[in-house]
């Protein structure tokens, strides 16, 4: 066994998954011929599962081209990963696992929804739509006061399209933590380091760059650090603050972003 | 154009229907520009025809013929002697023009690059160096397929807004309009970053076309949707939201303030399918070009060419409501449609200010040539 990063992401070498959970390989699929404006593509995406599994290993089975992707999201989300990849990733996988070293750790999860899971498949798909729709969550056990809304996801959710937006309808969109503009393919989650430090993640599902990226963060932050996978930019454009919230553009958001702020 | 910051937050309604206020979305409108005083020829319209200006059987647009309508159209409109006069009326030297194309039918339908050329030159007339005159277009893939280039200077810019689609890196992050259309997650429509940050005028160029969705695509909807990121989204759905988006989106300074003039090239129509010519038999051949500060006046106008030649074909009204006629694609059946359409946007923009609606106010003056 191979320790890669910090102990929480190593790569597969014959040993024991049993009980590991089996993530999906990440992705997105385009519908190009599903002509409207309401044809998002679908983002295969594993974070919600992740947090789901606190404690737990989880395992990533992946195709070619699948390693860089996986690590970011693997990091992002603090999994205690195993991760299969082709052995023509091994580069990438090495790549992308400097490149983590370097940020070092993501901190624990960040979130101002407070959620209780009854552990059913329905309540699953219900998170896994809050992820898709970038409303930052946390698990709880029970109600937490602190948080701005605080919800319980069941067996009784239906339609998870549906439950995501009356979250998003109770929350406002004013209270969210991130708001992503520019992009259906880019999934946010914000860590902190327990004090004043905020890591947002922003990781790209698609399969190109994308170029305009507009971030807004709930809260008032200065921008401390600025890392991209593959990219020597260190420096965020239209950096602005005002009305409670923080925004920033990337002009090009590669695989992995990350952006390290302070509280102003 | 004076910049100093203010924000407008708020919900754009005009008076006039404030009281139908569950059909208008809650708009959020941020910009920090403030309205120029310049007021144009309010409610004035100058359209001028020739019968030699396209030759149906190949589409082939006659240069002088073009030139000459122009001239008429600018000097009526402006009521000066002469053609330089006329376009000193709006453009000095130092200004950096924007010329904003329809290409969205291209390149069976749009902005013809004849007309283009002619504005260019008298840009270039007026002392406009070629480097500050920008023919532009969101896509590059419409805006390519009409070849400007071969008929203007070569120091004249031509510029797409998203070379890769959705992309909003050539957006102002700082200008733009917000709103919850159906629950969409990306509710931001940012104006083209060119428009506040290096046009001090714009040209408006668009043709007179059947709209499917808004009902008519003219002057509102060029310079509205023409210029704003992340609009398609209003017409996601047959009830659309294009009756309120569009004047919303032309309501926002600066790109009302900067949109000095409109030139709209009605040569050649599209009676159905528009923007799009879905079949050779909705094309069809006004040879005519309306000129005007007015974008609501010269909207309104529009409406009755379309309406005309739409009842010519046996065709439905353009305010046709009925929903016997929705179907869930395109169609080349003129009775058939995706959505229920709006023309009822260039009245709306009205009530925001935009120009004169009431047909019996606006002043049209016609010419022949």
């Amino acid at each position: 066994m191979l320790p890669i990063f910090l102990a929480s992401i190593l790569l597969f070498k014959d040993q024991d998954i049993t009980g590991a959970v089996k993530l999906a390989v990440p992705s997105v699929q385009y519908r190009m011929n599903v002509a409207s404006a309401t044809s998002a593509p679908w983002v295969n995406a594993n974070g919600w599962l992740i947090q789901r599994s606190p404690g737990k290993k989880v395992f990533y089975d992946l195709p070619k081209g699948g390693a860089e992707l996986a690590l970011a999201e693997a990091h992002a989300y603090n999994a205690d990963a195993i991760v299969k990849i082709a052995p023509e990733d091994a580069d990438a996988f090495a790549k992308m696992n400097a490149f983590l070293q370097q940020l070092g750790s993501a901190g624990p999860q960040v979130g101002n929804i407070a959620v209780t899971d009854d552990g059913s498949t329905q309540a699953g798909e219900g998170l896994n739509l809050l992820h898709r729709k970038n409303l930052i969550y946390r698990m709880v056990n029970g109600p937490d006061p602190k948080a701005d809304l605080n919800i319980k996801v069941d067996k009784s959710i239906n339609n998870p399209l549906d439950f995501a937006a009356d979250v998003r309808e109770k929350l406002t969109d004013d209270k969210r933590l991130i708001r992503v503009y520019g992009s259906a393919v880019v999934l946010a989650n914000l860590t902190s380091d327990g004090g004043g430090r905020m890591r947002l993640h922003l990781i790209n599902y698609g399969k190109r760059p994308v170029d305009g990226l507009r971030i807004r963060l709930r809260g008032s932050y200065v921008v401390k650090g600025v890392s991209i996978y593959e990219s020597a930019e260190s420096k965020v454009a239209d950096f602005t603050n005002r009305d409670g919230g923080t925004e920033f553009s990337l002009p090009r958001a590669g695989l992995y972003s990350v952006i390290d702020l302070e509280t102003k | 154009m004076q910049r100093r910051a203010f924000l407008q937050w708020s919900a754009v309604a005009p008076a006039a229907f404030a009281t139908v206020t569950t059909d208008i979305p809650k708009y959020r409108t941020v910009s920090k520009y403030q309205p120029h005083p310049y007021k144009g020829f309010p409610a004035s319209v100058v359209s001028v025809h020739s019968a030699k200006s396209i030759d149906e059987a190949t589409e082939k647009v006659d240069p002088q013929t073009v030139r000459q309508m122009i001239e008429r159209g600018m000097t009526a409109l402006t009521g000066e002697s002469t053609p330089a006069a006329a376009w000193k009326r709006f453009f000095a030297p130092s200004d950096v023009v924007g010329i904003k194309v329809n290409c969205s039918g291209a390149p069976r339908i749009m902005s013809h690059p004849v007309v283009v050329a002619d504005i260019v030159r008298n840009l270039l007339a007026v002392g406009v160096k070629p480097e500050q005159i920008y023919i532009y277009e969101r896509f590059p893939d419409q805006l390519e397929s009409v070849k400007y280039g071969k008929y203007i200077d070569q120091k004249v810019n031509i510029h797409a807004v998203e070379m890769s689609r959705g992309s909003i890196l050539n957006y102002d992050p700082e200008t733009f309009v917000e709103v919850n259309f159906f629950g969409e997650e990306d509710t931001r429509s940012n104006l083209v970053r060119l428009v506040s940050e290096k046009f001090t005028k714009i040209i408006n160029v668009p043709n007179m076309k059947d709209h499917g969705a808004a009902g008519v695509t003219g002057c509102l909807k060029n310079i509205a949707y023409g210029n704003f990121s992340n609009v398609a989204r209003s017409h996601a759905h047959e009830k659309t939201n294009t009756k309120t988006f569009i004047g919303t989106l032309a309501s926002m300074e600066p790109l009302k303030s900067k949109t000095v003039l409109n030139i709209m090239d009605g040569l050649k129509g599209i009676w159905h399918g528009g923007p799009f010519q879905l079949k050779n038999e909705f094309g069809f051949f006004p040879k005519k070009m309306m000129f005007g500060t007015d974008m609501v006046a010269m909207d309104r106008l529009l409406i009755d060419v379309i309406e005309n030649k739409r009842k010519a074909e046996h065709a439905r009204s353009v305010w046709d409501r009925s929903r016997d006629q929705l179907i869930t694609s395109r169609s080349s059946d003129p009775n058939k449609n995706q959505f229920i359409r709006e023309p009822g946007h260039i009245e709306y923009a009205a009530g925001l200010g935009l120009g004169e609606y009431d047909i019996n106010k606006i002043r049209l003056q016609e010419f022949e040539i």
